[in-house]
């Protein structure tokens, strides 16, 4: 039975960070959108931590925000702890982190959603997909109603046959205290698409009035914050909070009334808790087969691989203003809960705490990531894309980038047009889904600033500057906006320009600059520019022979990122190619040549066997 | 218009000698490489005739070279052909001159490639280059995977090992920044580079070894004219070589060739007639006689057994270390009496006959004796590294000894990463990308990392 009937252009199963980013972008593209959830309530959930942004990651928001995303500015308005990381290891790498309030970003992002014009939400619960000859045209659900669309972005999370541990104890489900998404699985294996499983886990959390917060160190905000969206560019209606608009949407001003985070460590008596009840932790007792992420290991692991190290930080972190709700960061476990009492209690300030929730390990499907083309659209089932958890990455931000990424071409594909593909050196975003695509993963996927060959690129300040011409492309911002960064961009290459050919006492500003530091002489009004640009043009004028060198390398890349493979190129009858090698690359069905190239195992040769084939195949067409 | 901006160079004649050989460079910067080697501006499909500088301005060679305006070029885009002389030696000086001119090293089949590229050729044509290609790099592959197998495989392990913690060690401190980590140590980093550096530098050390492998011993025969130079080589080679009258100005000024003793090969040079009396070689600035006389392995100093004051010049006598030389002294068929080798440091000395063979056996196991002790000592398998390799060890550490400037000025970790990055780059073109996984398997195997 169809309750709607009308044919969505998109639709997106599941309204996680993933999920609301596909269904905004989508619906902003005028797409009609239908996003599904398991429950309207736990729209835009930080299931983890209450935190957006860090190394790497506060860059991909910022990049978000370049592309038309809402987590930027939904950050900043529930954001209640601003902190920029990394001020001392060069301006690329500074990262904006930030402690959100973690329902009022839900409610700011599904009153966005309800607002949206082009959107439609539905609470149900996906339990299928449905197909018709190699292309999925709708999804069943729950409720028995059935919604068709003509493609469909599934961003399931950790709800696929999701399997909570806490020491011997199970439960099914993503998220403690939700459900588990069970038979949505079935489908995917029919369509012949890969599962395999990754876990993850999340630690206690504490009632903050047991906590003794004066054995505890503090750490406050940033007395400046540094933002995630770019206020100077977005139009002013995108700020709105409670004081400043009719509608009684939700928000403050940014950056106002900070709340701290307070840090404290294990003790020798942690150690020995953890150690004497290791065979009780369901990691270590074998009940367990997800691969877990090696960046954020369990307590247990921290104690068992870094034996000789005698303590552990901990984080505490508050999950909002009107909650008494509190994160242990770095405390993460699958011990049962009675050890997990034991354990916490053994913590300076913490040993009379409440605990609220247990930490707990989850267990899920997830999709190998190299079953999708660049556009994120599975190679397997057409129309249908993947964002998120599903597709191995861990992480609201890689998440929300992903999303973004497959709303845009999940309407790109019904409308026939090209899809939004950004490349490796313009964005971590790029890296990101070039690295799942191209790479796929064995352990819950997190970005990292290393990954990234280009990131003296990535500072976080151009991310607008650097995407532009996709915004441009896809009208994924407003006009007024597009003509604000276009305005910004002239503005900083002036300066930059300026800066680079005018003297003072004989001397080119930029060397003096690059010499003698930043607060060297600068031509005159430049102490008017606004800082948003003002930063920019420093920074292009310290790293300039970074940038030029970079540059360089990227021009060399973008050779073969520019030819595209015929998909339907049957590599076995290749002259010249490796038999492994037509092998390998009619599973993998590269996109473009630079893709092919990245791929283990490929070497030169048979980049160049592929060029002069493609090459010749394409002089071949153009004749009369 | 090229549609590549990348410039390639090789040699284009076989590895050996011959009378020439050809080295061959295509890309949009070849233009200005005539500007900046040979002075001149390049006049399109002209063969001139110029001395080869390298980036000192030494004269490697005198060439004959023609620049090809694309699209009028076997490649279809700018292009440049340089004939020097046969000699394996100097045609590998001219290409890693060409990659530290930023030139990049060609793929096999690169230049059939292009000049497929550049042009519309059909299918069948097009299978016939990839056919190419693909013929070539399996030898090409063949070679370098039994080279990494080898000794050169494990030494660069080590060094890319040693360096993947180095950066591992940096980048923690970036990516982790708010993690419960020991203070940051950029000593420990500092320390590391240097090892690596040491590691570079060992195998820079082989790159001569790798030569001799390859191309021989480089064995100079000197001596006053007409102490049977020529002939000693003619009997040492056991044919009789035509000595060729080299054209003024366009051949080569000495004679060489090679043999096989026992488990070495030699590469004999003759300095014939051109071997200057003393004081000459000022008058011929630095000579080649001079020039090669410096890269030699060993020395065969000529003596006329019937000549007793022998002319010599002091300053071959410079380096003319024991362990290299033999002196051979020649014509004992004929009457006369023994030279004086005051000039000479004590050295193995051998009485021969050019003419008759006496003594020649004598010679052969001296210079096999001399040969034995030349593996250079870098463990117990032999490690030779070509000219690709030295060119690829030589830009990752200009970019270790950056990296390493900037610790020193306390720069930003970015800023060093970036550099330890273009080493790791440069260390894996000669075993293969290195994977940026590898980078963060150490970090994690070596910091606790996870709040």
């Amino acid at each position: 039975m169809v309750y709607n009937s009308k044919l969505f252009d998109v639709i997106v199963c599941g309204a996680g960070h993933a999920g609301v980013e596909a269904a905004l972008a989508a619906s902003r593209m005028g797409a009609s959108t239908l996003l599904l959830t398991g429950n309207i309530d736990t729209i835009a959930q930080m299931s983890c931590n209450p935190a957006i942004g860090g190394q790497a990651k506060g860059q991909m928001v910022r990049e978000i925000d370049a592309l038309g995303g809402e987590m930027a500015i939904n950050t900043d308005v529930t954001g209640i702890q601003f902190r920029l990381l990394n001020e001392s290891k060069g301006a690329a790498v500074q990262s904006p982190r930030a402690q959100c309030d973690k329902k009022a970003y839900q409610f700011r992002l599904k009153h966005t959603l309800e607002l949206q014009a082009n959107l439609q939400i539905f609470q149900a619960t996906v339990t299928g997909l449905i197909f018709t000859s190699g292309k999925v045209i709708g999804c069943r659900t729950n409720l028995d109603l059935d919604f068709m669309g003509k493609t469909v972005v599934v961003t399931t999370g950790t709800f696929l046959r999701g399997l909570m541990h806490i020491g011997q104890n199970k439960n099914e489900g993503g998220r403690l205290g939700d459900f588990s998404a069970k038979t949505l699985s079935n489908s995917f294996l029919e369509a012949g698409i890969e599962l395999q499983r990754l876990k993850t886990g999340t630690p206690p959390r504490l009632l903050g009035r047991s906590l003794d917060f004066g054995k505890m160190q503090e750490q406050k905000g940033d007395t400046q914050p540094t933002l995630f969206a770019f206020h100077d560019t977005r139009d002013p209606q995108d700020l709105f909070h409670v004081e400043q608009t009719g509608e009684r949407r939700l928000g403050w001003k940014p950056g106002f009334e900070q709340v701290s985070c307070w840090m404290t460590h294990t003790t020798a008596e942690t150690a020995d808790i953890v150690r004497r009840n290791l065979n009780k932790s369901a990691m270590y007792s074998g009940e367990i087969e997800g691969v877990g992420p090696r960046y954020c290991p369990s307590i247990e692991d921290k104690f068992v691989r870094f034996a000789d190290k005698p303590r552990h930080l901990l984080f505490l972190e508050p999950e909002g203003r009107s909650t008494n709700e509190f994160y242990v960061n770095g405390l993460s476990t699958s011990l049962p809960f009675d050890v997990q009492v034991e354990m916490v209690h053994s913590i300076p300030g913490l040993e009379k705490s409440v605990l609220l929730r247990p930490a707990y390990a989850v267990e899920y499907d997830f999709a190998p990531p190299t079953q999708l083309y660049p556009s994120l659209e599975s190679k397997k089932v057409e129309n249908l894309f993947f964002a998120g958890q599903i597709n191995g990455t861990s992480g609201y931000e890689e998440a929300a980038a992903q999303g973004l990424v497959a709303g845009i071409n999940a309407v790109q594909k019904g409308r026939a047009g090209e899809p939004l593909i950004i490349k490796r050196h313009e964005s971590y975003i790029g890296v990101l889904i070039d690295d799942l695509v191209t790479k796929g993963t064995n352990e819950p996927y997190r970005m990292f600033t290393s990954r990234a060959e280009h990131r003296l690129l990535f500072n976080h300040g151009s991310a607008e500057l650097r995407l532009l011409h996709h915004a441009r492309a896809l009208n994924l911002l407003s006009p007024q906006r597009i003509a604000r960064v276009e305005a910004k961009k002239n503005s900083i290459n002036t300066w930059i320009k300026r800066i680079e050919t005018e003297r003072v006492a004989g001397h080119i500003f930029g060397d003096r600059i690059r010499s003698q530091g930043v607060d060297s002489p600068t031509p005159n009004s430049f102490d008017l520019v606004p800082p948003e640009v003002r930063q920019e043009v420093l920074y292009n004028v310290l790293y300039k022979g970074y940038i030029e060198r970079e540059r360089r390398h990227v021009l060399k890349l973008e050779q073969t990122e520019k030819i595209k493979i015929p998909a339907d190129l049957d590599y076995s009858s290749v002259r010249g190619l490796r038999r492994e090698c037509a092998q390998k690359l009619a599973a993998f069905k590269p996109y473009t040549l630079g893709q092919a190239s990245r791929i283990s195992g490929i070497n030169p040769a048979d980049i160049s066997v592929l060029l002069v084939l493609i090459e010749s195949t394409r002089a071949g067409q153009g004749r009369p | 218009m090229s549609r590549y901006l990348d410039t390639i160079a090789a040699l284009a004649t076989p590895v050996g000698t011959s009378a020439i050989a050809l080295v061959r460079v295509s890309g949009p910067d070849s233009a200005q490489l005539v500007t900046d080697i040979f002075g001149e501006a390049p006049a399109p499909r002209l063969a001139r005739h110029a001395d080869y500088r390298d980036r000192q301005g030494l004269v490697l060679d005198d060439v004959l070279f023609t620049f090809f305006a694309g699209p009028a070029s076997y490649t279809g885009e700018d292009s440049l052909e340089i004939s020097c002389h046969g000699n394996p030696y100097i045609a590998q000086r001219l290409v890693e001159d060409l990659l530290s001119r930023g030139c990049r090293s060609a793929e096999p089949g690169e230049f059939t490639q292009r000049a497929f590229l550049q042009g519309q050729i059909d299918l069948a044509q097009a299978e016939a280059v990839m056919d190419l290609i693909h013929a070539r790099s399996e030898r090409a592959l063949a070679a370098a995977n039994r080279q990494l197998r080898g000794a050169l495989g494990q030494q660069m392990t080590g060094l890319i090992d040693e360096l993947l913690i180095a950066l591992a060690r940096v980048e923690a401190y970036i990516d982790f920044p708010d993690e419960d980590l020991p203070a940051e140590d950029r000593k420990i980093v500092e320390n590391q580079i240097a090892n690596v550096l040491r590691g570079t530098d060992r195998l820079l050390a082989t790159r001569h070894y790798g030569e001799v492998l390859r191309h021989g011993i480089k064995t100079v025969i000197i001596g006053e004219p007409n102490a049977g130079k020529s002939s000693l080589l003619n009997r040492l080679v056991g044919k009789e070589r035509a000595i060729v009258s080299p054209e003024p100005g366009t051949t080569r000024d000495f004679i060489e060739e090679v043999i096989n003793l026992g488990p070495h090969c030699f590469r004999l040079i003759d300095t014939a007639g051109l071997n200057p009396k003393p004081g000459a070689i000022e008058e011929l600035g630095m000579g080649k006689t001079y020039e090669i006389a410096a890269e030699a392995d060993f020395f065969l100093v000529v003596l006329d057994a019937t000549s007793p004051t022998p002319l010599f010049d002091i300053r071959l006598s410079d380096l003319l270390s024991p362990d290299r030389v033999i002196v051979v002294v020649n014509k004992i068929d004929q009457p006369g009496s023994p030279s004086t080798l005051e000039f000479l440091p004590p050295a193995r000395s051998v009485a021969v006959s050019a003419k008759t063979g006496l003594g020649l056996e004598d010679l052969r196991s001296a210079l096999i004796g001399l040969a034995d002790g030349l593996a250079p000592h870098t463990g117990d398998d032999a490690i030779a590294i070509n000219a690709r390799h030295a060119h690829a060890l030589n830009q990752a550490k200009a970019d270790l000894a950056s990296a390493q400037l900037k610790l020193g000025e306390n720069a930003a970790s970015e800023l060093v990463a970036s550099d330890l990055r273009g080493a790791l780059a440069a260390l894996g073109e000669i075993s293969g990308r290195i994977d940026n996984e590898r980078m963060l398997d150490a970090l994690f195997a070596n910091f606790c990392i996870g709040k």
